[in-house]
């Protein structure tokens, strides 16, 4: 157990729990939560969603772990309180507590928030007000430093004025400097204002308010400029896996995680080059873990956590230069623990017959793949050239080595995608299914999930309009029309909530003033169906006199100043024009791990390579 | 390890305190297989591949109330002694959980799921929630009826139940002992629990609190515990941690006591 802090809430917090679903959310204390070092620099790690997601989070699991191992450092994992548990919170005057010493996160000295997707805006808000906090950064004159990370860093604008600063890029070093900084401040007796401009200058910091927006007449950008003596952008950082084998002491949720089982990294980035992924592109360049490691990480998380599953994960498993032998290494190892492996973001063409018989044989569970789009024309256009045959030999040897559930992604709404290629998903699902009949097996269920297509800031679809609201009911019909049959199961998205998430993409930082105020009138948890509602963010964008038509549906031009173009992915947005281009003329383009480069800029912009260690090494 | 003509169950007898007590039953049970895991004790799985584990637990327990007498049989493959196994899954567990006793029992025997059919609980109703007088009262009440009517809210579905034929005993215990609270009122309570249907400890409070009047936000603050859990036989009730110890070792399937 930790010990008792001089600020523990848990005696006020103790009453509410029988009050609310699922007390276990709020204990702490699992196995392998840490002990935490009361005295020294402490940062809070904050998920903007239930403890049963963010626990699942692999970066702040990471992370939490990376400052516990600095001496006189440490970190306490923070969750949103689910509505009830809000309520009653703010009825008797409970602030924002650490799970491991339910302390005020006000108390800490750094605050960091995860920052997943947009529909986790508002909870983002929700957090930062549960603690005691001003929301906007100007307004704060103590308290932690509120520091964003994650994938939303992308474009953190419209947050860009309830964050004191952001870290883009991986936080494996970023945090650990951070909190070196923050500790020399606070024995220097530095001020925050001296604090917040020494730490905007540490690599892949960017303060928002080191950046004046301008805007034109026409709503867009005109120009985006330092002021005082802050760099023109701000660069992302990297890392080298092998330098950071973490986790290595994961936490076990008290209650069943969404993805409840050891992970290990196989390698980071992906330059396969789908102009509709963000990941793909600002996680680049792919930077292997040596296949030793892996095994050896399997081993020992396995041994500490008692899991019975582990996945390697990355964001294209089948890439990693030797899967074959890692894949037989690690399942050798689930057979002597009674665990099983799964590979999540298989790619259909680098599924063998092999590597499918050693997944969990039958057992529980299916496969996932996703081909993304139904017509090779509209695949080749996003860049996924999978061709039909390949997607076959994939769900024959799933079938083969017993699978009984198929799991396939598709998005409707892509650039250049028409009624047909919508119509065409219902005939491609069946016609796979036939191909498994024709060879004598029985078919599995298939579990179609369609989703909306949101273009993403630093990829090349950057420009694209998104697809209007009504229309993507329209193609839905479609689907739900057509994809009957025992066999298939279709889902797909809340096109409101992908409206919403459209809008908060690819927006500026006016879009502050609608969040505070979707916030202010209730809005939490947005990525929760029965928590959504749209009307809240209609009264906030007319409230604020915005039009949404301007954000989501207009085609950007070539030229035109984007609100993250100040903020360094390592892309030229030159290479990201052409790929833009090159969708529409239905031209692939090639991964560069076998090493034809195509100037995507990375390397040399943030002077790194490609890292493959697929070896034993 | 050595191989044994018959299967074997370990029954263990675990307490449910600290922040455990705030554990739904299927996070306990989760706690329960993860720790067991990690204690790599020889444990026997339904199936395959990533099956599951093959235990039984007790009847579940409501979220908040602690307990001293959890029960939970582990199939297993193989011998190991209850010191052992005791040692180590005391290593395994973490905040709230503690194994008071092992026991190594046949296989044959039926698992504490399909044998417990009575709970004992001790209710600690603070200071200020009715006078002594004011639950002695009610709790004569109380036991003088036939039956007790009760709205029985679930997730699906509301009925009325009969609660008095399921509460066997009911009595105000001697006065402040131990660390009760000065003004307190501590209450003991044996009901159904298990195959034989189950009485929460907290219907009974809310009825007898009723004929106390005392106010739901005063009793809602007890404490409750459960101590003990049985298997009715005739009029005794015996612990599935001692049940069948006294038996002549030939009388039982397998002829083999551990």
């Amino acid at each position: 157990m930790n010990k008792i802090a001089p600020d523990d809430l848990w005696g006020r917090l103790e009453p509410l729990l029988l009050r609310v679903e699922r007390p276990s959310r709020y204990l702490g204390g699992e196995w392998n939560a840490p002990r935490v070092d009361l005295a020294g620099t402490s940062v809070a790690l904050a998920y903007p969603d239930v403890y049963e997601l963010g626990t699942s989070n692999l970066g702040l699991a990471i992370l939490q772990e990376v400052v516990n191992d600095i001496d006189g450092a440490c970190a306490e994992r923070v969750y949103s309180p689910w509505v009830d548990m809000e309520a009653e919170m703010r009825s008797v005057g409970v602030p924002l507590f650490s799970l491991e010493t339910h302390r005020p996160v006000a108390s800490f000295d750094i605050f960091g928030i995860s920052i997943p997707h947009e529909l986790t805006y508002t909870n983002i808000l929700n957090l930062i007000d549960l603690a005691g906090l001003p929301l906007r950064a100007a307004d704060r004159t103590d308290g932690p430093l509120v520091v964003g990370g994650g994938c939303g860093t992308a474009n953190p604008e419209p947050l860009a004025e309830f964050f004191d600063l952001f870290a883009l890029g991986e936080g494996e070093e970023a945090i650990g400097s951070l909190v070196e900084l923050v500790r020399r401040g606070k024995e220097e007796g530095w001020s925050r204002d001296r604090m917040l401009a020494e730490a905007s200058g540490l690599p892949g910091f960017y303060r928002p308010s080191d950046y004046e927006v301008v805007y034109n007449d026409d709503d867009t950008i005109r120009e985006i400029s330092p002021v005082a003596d802050a760099h023109a952008s701000v660069r992302k950082n990297v890392v080298d896996l092998d330098r950071w084998l973490y986790p290595k002491r994961p936490i076990v949720a008290l209650c069943e995680a969404v993805h409840d089982r050891i992970n290990v990294e196989l390698f980071r980035g992906c330059t396969r080059g789908c102009r509709f992924c963000q990941a793909g592109m600002i996680y680049r360049p792919v930077r292997e873990r040596s296949a030793g490691e892996i095994a050896l990480m399997v081993d020992r998380l396995a041994e500490s956590t008692g899991h019975d599953e582990v996945s390697l994960c990355s964001l294209s498993s089948t890439d990693y230069t030797r899967i074959d032998e890692v894949a037989e290494r690690v399942a050798e190892i689930c057979r002597e623990r009674g665990m099983i492996m799964s590979l999540p973001s298989l790619r259909m063409d680098g599924m063998s017959a092999g590597l499918a018989a050693r997944l969990d044989k039958g057992g529980r569970g299916g496969l996932t793949f996703a081909p993304e789009a139904a017509t090779e024309r509209l695949r080749h256009a996003i860049n996924k050239p999978i061709t039909e045959q390949e997607m076959a030999d994939a769900i024959l040897n799933a079938v083969r080595a017993g699978r009984r559930r198929v799991k396939l992604y598709f998005m409707i709404g892509l650039p250049t995608e028409t009624d047909e290629d919508v119509a065409e998903i219902s005939k491609l699902v069946f016609r796979l299914r036939d191909v498994v009949k024709k060879e004598g097996l029985p078919p599995p269920s298939f579990n179609v999930s369609v989703s909306t297509f949101v273009p993403k800031p630093h990829t090349p679809f950057q420009w694209s309009g998104q697809e209007r609201m009504e229309d993507v009911g329209r193609k839905q019909d479609v689907l739900k029309s057509t994809l009957r049959a025992r066999s298939v199961n279709l889902s797909w998205h809340d096109r409101e909530m992908s409206a919403v998430e459209g809008l908060l993409s690819r927006g500026d930082r006016r879009l502050g003033g609608v969040i505070e105020r979707a916030w202010s009138d209730g809005a939490r948890f947005d990525s929760w169906s029965e928590q959504f509602d749209l009307e809240r963010w209609q009264r906030a964008l007319q409230a604020e006199r915005l039009d949404p038509d301007f954000y989501l549906y207009r085609e950007r031009g070539e030229h035109e100043v984007l609100p993250w173009d100040h903020l360094d992915f390592g892309l030229d947005k030159r290479f990201l024009f052409q790929e833009y281009e090159r969708a529409a003329s239905g031209e692939i383009s090639n991964d560069c791990r076998d090493g034809s480069c195509l100037d995507c800029g990375v390397c040399p912009n943030i002077d790194t390579e490609v890292i493959l260690k697929g070896n034993w090494g | 390890m050595v191989s044994v003509p018959e299967p074997l169950r370990l029954r263990v007898q675990l307490t449910k305190t600290g922040m455990a007590r705030y554990l739904s039953h299927a996070e306990f049970s989760r706690a329960l297989m993860f720790a067991a895991r990690r204690s790599r004790l020889p444990l026997a799985y339904a199936g395959e591949h990533r099956a599951r584990m093959k235990l039984s637990l007790s009847p579940p327990i409501p979220i908040g109330v602690t307990s001293e007498c959890e029960l939970v049989d582990f199939e297993l493959t193989g011998y190991v002694s209850p010191v052992e196994a005791q040692r180590a899954l005391d290593e395994a567990f973490s905040g709230g959980i503690q194994v008071v006793r092992c026991r190594l029992m046949g296989s044959g025997e039926k698992p504490v799921g399909k044998l417990i059919d009575t709970a004992r609980y001790l209710v600690m109703i603070p200071a200020g929630a009715g006078s002594r007088e004011d639950w002695m009262r009610a709790v004569e009440e109380f036991k003088d009826k036939e039956s007790v009517e009760f709205e029985r809210v679930q997730p699906r579905r509301t009925r009325v139940v009969d609660l008095r034929p399921g509460v066997h005993e009911l009595e105000v215990n001697g006065e402040g002992t131990g660390e009760a609270e000065e003004g307190s009122t501590t209450l003991l309570m044996t009901l159904d629990d298990g195959t034989a249907g189950t009485i929460k400890p907290w219907e009974v409070i809310e009825v007898i609190a009723g004929f106390a009047g005392v106010p739901r936000d005063s009793w809602e603050l007890a404490l409750v515990h459960r101590n003990g859990l049985f298997v009715r036989r005739s009029d005794k009730l015996v612990s599935p941690m001692e049940l069948g110890r006294r038996k002549p070792a030939g009388s039982r399937r397998g002829g083999r006591s551990y």
